[in-house]
């Protein structure tokens, strides 16, 4: 979790308030993450709360509310503001379509109170879960598909 | 012109409806506290707010923002610089002014629970840029919504200062926080 937490706010201390310089275009490749159960760690090690093992889960958080994160490939974790023309932040069903999806983002990097958020204008490609992790880890967590007989 | 927008905004803290993000983020509400007093996006002590759009018996993330905002208000208040709770419920049959205030009360004393007509609640959603949406009724708790992402901080006028991820843990949401804030003047 420390390292994880660590790595989020990496440059924070350097950062002042607001942004640090006008938005920048990039392009990142890489998983739509549930950043609760990503950098808390309550649900298990980074390895099991991403990809197919963690799906059902992640789907359960993006429309609780809680913020979706792009973990591109050298493991930087992108906040999600904004995605295309949704007209609200971190909200709306692209976001639930693409939980757990690997994709590549075109869009512009915010770099706020050290945290790094990016405003996708386009997504490139998407491959859909790619990260078969469920025949390592089942589904993680396992109560996140209710009990039918309960 | 967007980007150039941003810069302008950083030169000095945006007015009320004006957003510091590439999102317009902000705006004027009317809505009504749990005391049945009638408040907008205006502290009525000028404290800055830390503000997010949940629900008072919610099981999802405000589980984890709620709790994460009273804490914060604490550990602000040991630094002098005085800040208020306040929630807007996305569930005006769940949080009505008469059972809004115990359930807060629970994460700080402070909390102020906001609610409304459907309409005015509707006028802070689309400023603030949060999706409400019924997802399934729980035969326990009752109906779970979609809501908003992130605590916002704004001033005490109501302008948007900057987001916070609910993810973040107590000392690095106040170390954010108080980039923005200066301690109370006494007297």
């Amino acid at each position: 979790m420390r390292h994880f937490t660590l790595s989020l706010l990496a440059g924070l201390a350097l950062s002042s308030p607001g942004l640090a310089a006008e938005g920048t275009r990039i392009q990142v490749s890489g998983e739509i993450i549930d950043t609760w159960c990503y950098y808390s760690g309550v649900m298990g090690g980074p390895d099991a709360v991403v990809g197919s093992a963690h799906h059902t889960c992640a789907l359960w958080c993006s429309a609780g509310g809680i913020p979706v994160g792009l973990l591109a490939e050298d493991g930087t974790v992108y906040m999600v503001l904004k995605v295309g023309d949704d007209t609200q932040t971190a909200g709306g069903d692209t976001l639930l379509r693409m939980a757990a999806h690997t994709v590549e983002a075109d869009g512009m990097l915010y770099e706020r109170d050290g945290l790094r958020y990016i405003v996708v204008s386009d997504v490139v490609s998407d491959l859909d879960i790619t990260n078969k992790n469920h025949e390592d880890y089942g589904n993680v967590p396992g109560f996140s598909i209710p009990d039918p007989n309960k | 012109m967007r980007a150039l927008s941003v810069v302008l905004c950083l030169a000095a803290l945006p007015a009320a409806g004006q957003s510091p993000f590439p999102v317009d983020i902000g705006g004027s509400y009317a809505l009504t506290d749990q005391y049945g007093a009638a408040r907008t996006e205006a502290d009525p002590e000028g404290k800055a707010q830390l503000l997010f759009f949940g629900y008072a018996n919610c099981l999802n993330i405000c589980s984890a923002a709620l709790p994460l905002m009273g804490q914060m208000v604490d550990a602000l208040a040991q630094d002098g610089m005085d800040v208020t709770p306040v929630m807007i419920t996305v569930a005006p049959d769940q949080d009505q002014v008469e059972t809004m205030g115990a359930p807060l009360a629970v994460h700080h004393a402070a909390f102020i629970g906001l609610t409304g007509p459907q309409e005015d609640l509707q006028v802070a959603y689309d400023a603030f840029r949060v999706e409400v949406e019924p997802l399934f009724e729980d035969p326990e708790y009752g109906w779970v919504y979609s809501h908003g992402s992130f605590i916002h901080l704004l001033d005490g006028d109501g302008a948007l200062l900057t987001l916070l991820p609910p993810i973040l843990d107590v000392d690095q949401a106040v170390h954010i926080a108080a980039t923005y804030l200066e301690p109370a003047q006494d007297g």
